[in-house]
């Protein structure tokens, strides 16, 4: 098991036959983006078909996980009583490299919320929050401070 | 549209019942709550229950229309619809389809109703946190998706982006890095609502003076956005009845025209900044609503500049700044100066605005109420009239796929 940042009382991903493939990569440290096979457009989150030539063949893009934020919140009140302790956290979207513009959300970890800022490069790092359950999180890059915009 | 002048829509009765901060209305449901609401905007109508033969709500509406035409003795329900629009995003949308029912014929008295105990049910500011199953701990995993909405939410709620102040936040933090929107800005709004609250005997928090160091010194929910940038949790219902222009015509109250609406989103908006960050980042940083906003000018034949008055969704102070925004009052990114300004304020402001006090200082009730206010601004009897209103624009919720009325007269 990974290192662990959040607690079990975290809401579980509901997931469905679109998403299912993007979950089942996760559990394997796997950070994808789903991609139209016929236009190559991405998109996020999955979906059956493609907005831009409607296709419905698709396959699932292996990324670096790395990326940029494009921006952020410090969260300061305990929506679940377990994440009390540990307020404030910081959640954030990131543009991610080699993704053609797609964003997820996800948090940054192991950072000051004073020093989160909005175009700090960050790399995926995994949490197993259980034995198929796996959420990636990021950390800001050593580099991370001269990308600041 | 090529409505005739005998059928075009108008409002004619308002209802609402007592506002309350949530879990301060007890001795009745949710559900009657809705059809009292019905009942009084009827009565203010001065039409009979026997006239009504439409129903229509939005945002998940748990009190289903059927249960309501029959509870209520309708002679013949002939419309009943919900919109598809999410949450608060539906409320004018809900105006509007009654509106399109009446023109077409489709239904002659068609009542839109919201009724909303948060209560007597979840607390949409509390997050997962509210309905967490008691027992024995668990085993993080996954499960099946209930709804296309919650696999979506799967890509949100695992990492604490539990609630719509935590996504909107997020929509304020770019605004505020690409514009320089402040807090003070922001602020403004919350202030300047709290005002026009206080003259209102049925806001929620008439009695509560705010200055902008209160606002300063409330807590933080989620970065940008404090306590005070959130709107209430409150118990409470309203209604409103549409009919044609002919009927208007033969009852009591000045009737309210509908002089256009429209609803909708942009490519790609989904279910706007609460399920997807991926849109383009113009529309990211946006209340979602220029399409809306230009359908909606077009349609009315109207312009930022010939509105009087405004009710603006306001689940969020800084997404009130972005409405405006859209709907064209000032230029992008221009939304906070333009509130610093002091347009918001009645009764001197270019555009006074929630003169009810909204649903940061009136009552939740998804923005139908800022429906009701409208249809007072135009009767010429809100508590912050503004003096011979003939205009007043009303917009849906930001930041989900919205709609948007121009009420008037002519």
């Amino acid at each position: 098991m990974s290192e662990r940042w959040f607690p079990d009382e975290m809401p579980v991903p509901g997931v469905n036959a679109e998403t299912n493939g993007w979950w089942e990569a996760a559990s394997r440290h796997r950070l994808v983006v789903q991609r139209c096979t016929a236009c190559g457009a991405t998109r996020h989150p999955p979906g059956p078909i493609c907005p831009q030539c409607r296709s419905t063949a698709s396959e699932w893009l292996d990324l670096r996980g790395t990326g940029t934020v494009f921006t952020f919140t410090v969260v300061r009140q305990a929506f679940i009583p377990s994440l009390a302790e540990q307020l404030p956290y910081v959640v954030i979207a990131v543009e991610l490299d080699g993704a053609e513009g797609a964003r997820i959300v996800s948090n940054l970890i192991d950072i000051e919320p004073c020093d989160v800022s909005i175009g700090m490069h960050v790399e995926v790092v995994w949490e197993d929050m259980g034995p198929q359950l796996a959420v990636p999180r990021f950390r800001a890059t050593t580099d991370a401070k001269g990308a600041r915009g | 549209m090529g409505r005739t002048d005998a059928r075009r829509a108008c409002l004619v009765g308002i209802g609402e019942t007592r506002y309350a901060k949530w879990g301060g209305i007890t001795d009745r449901s949710e559900y009657q709550l809705a059809v009292e609401a019905i009942v009084a905007a009827v009565a203010d109508a001065g039409l009979s229950m026997d006239d009504v033969d439409g129903l229509a709500s939005f945002a998940d509406d748990r009190n289903e229309a059927t249960f309501a035409a029959a509870d209520l003795g309708l002679p013949e329900l002939r419309y009943a619809t919900m919109s598809w629009l999410p949450g608060g995003g539906g409320a004018c949308a809900a105006i509007a389809n009654a509106a399109m029912a009446v023109e077409t014929g489709a239904a002659d008295v068609v009542v839109v109703y919201r009724s909303l105990c948060q209560g007597q049910f979840h607390r949409f500011g509390q997050g997962p946190g509210g309905r967490a199953p008691k027992g024995p701990a668990r085993v993080p995993g996954i499960r099946k998706a209930r709804t296309l909405l919650d696999a979506h939410l799967a890509f949100t709620m695992p990492f604490g982006m539990f609630s719509p102040p935590i996504a909107y936040a997020m929509v304020l933090q770019r605004h505020m890095h690409l514009f320089g929107t402040t807090h003070e800005q922001m602020g403004e709004v919350a202030v300047t609502t709290r005002a026009h609250a206080a003259r209102n005997p049925r806001a929620v928090m008439g009695g509560r003076a705010m200055t902008m160091d209160d606002y300063l010194g409330s807590r933080f929910v989620s970065e940008p956005f404090r306590l005070y940038d959130c709107c209430l949790e409150t118990d409470g219902a309203c209604a409103v009845v549409v009919t044609s222009h002919e009927r208007a015509l033969d009852l009591a109250r000045t009737p309210v025209e509908v002089l256009g609406s429209a609803q909708g989103a942009p490519r790609g908006f989904g279910h706007g900044q609460y399920a997807n960050v991926g849109m383009p980042d113009d529309d990211y940083t946006s209340a979602g609503a220029r399409t809306v906003a230009d359908r909606l000018w077009a349609r009315s034949g109207l312009g930022p500049a010939d509105i009087d008055v405004a009710e603006v969704y306001d689940h969020f102070t800084g997404l009130v700044l972005l409405s405006l925004e859209d709907f064209g009052f000032c230029a992008r990114g221009e939304g906070g100066p333009y509130a610093a300004s002091g347009a918001l304020a009645w009764p001197d402001g270019a555009l006074p605005m929630n003169t009810h006090g909204g649903s940061l200082s009136e009552a939740y009730i998804h923005g139908l109420n800022h429906v009701v206010e409208g249809v007072r601004q135009i009767r010429g009897d809100s508590t912050c009239q503004v003096e011979g209103a003939e205009t007043c624009l009303v917009t849906s919720a930001a930041g989900v796929p919205t709609s948007a009325l121009v009420l008037g007269r002519r």
